[in-house]
């Protein structure tokens, strides 16, 4: 499988655009559409958890190529906190519940467009890696920290 | 939890190093930027199923505590 690129980040963009879903890219996929140099393997997509919303999701996915069997759409569908998909163009995560942001709410009123992408806000971003708590992203948040802190200054 | 992902102790040199990084990717378009940022490697057992679905994301994270092997990186500290 080839990587994630900025064509599918546009189809991402197109398909969930048409089918009116709510989300924002967040994770360091957000924050490397913020702007920081870093790498990753696959694209987090943080998901309004509602019922009208999870049922849209579906169709933008099949639009996208993945291919969602019926009993997979319908655990969409139901609503589930973390959806990992590996069954499309590229890797996909569907985040509805992300460690530290209570409400996706929260996060929408303060999140930023990067040429049209919906992303959360860097705050989120780090808060959601700080309450993660891995390993990985233990050995990656000095440097978050530190573009967290460029990136504000270049705002101010 | 915060106070272990402070920045502080990171030396004045690789912070410097770090900015200069920030700005040089600030002039890239971000087409070129996500063209570098992206890399797939496959990862043991994480890649092998089409699709996983969790209930909560603590179920997600505990899923990786137990399945996945110590050097991804996805247990938590």
């Amino acid at each position: 499988m080839a990587a994630f690129d900025y064509r599918q980040a546009q189809e991402i963009r197109d398909a969930f655009k048409t089918h009116q879903v709510k989300y924002l890219f967040i994770g360091k996929s957000g924050a490397i559409l913020l702007g920081f140099p870093d790498t990753t393997q696959d694209a987090d997509l943080f998901v309004e958890k509602s019922q009208s919303n999870c049922e849209r999701v579906v169709p933008a996915l099949h639009d996208l190529g993945f291919q969602v069997t019926e009993q997979q759409a319908e655990e969409i569908r139901r609503g589930k906190d973390f959806v990992q998909l590996k069954n499309g163009p590229f890797d996909l995560d569907l985040v509805f519940a992300p460690d530290g942001i209570e409400k996706f709410e929260d996060a929408w009123k303060r999140h930023v467009e990067v040429e049209g992408f919906p992303v959360c806000d860097i705050d989120d971003i780090v808060l959601s890696k700080q309450a993660t708590n891995r390993q990985k992203d233990r050995e990656s948040l000095p440097r978050l920290l530190s573009f967290r802190d460029w990136l504000k200054k270049q705002k101010s | 939890m915060q106070e272990n992902y402070t920045h502080d102790a990171v030396e004045p040199q690789v912070l410097r190093e770090w900015q200069e990084e920030f700005e040089a990717a600030a002039k890239r378009p971000l087409e070129q930027r996500l063209r570098y940022a992206f890399i797939h490697t496959y990862k043991p057992v994480l890649d092998d199923a089409p699709f996983r679905a969790f209930d909560t994301t603590e179920q997600y994270r505990r899923w990786c505590e137990a399945n996945l092997p110590d050097w991804l990186g996805y247990g938590r500290v």
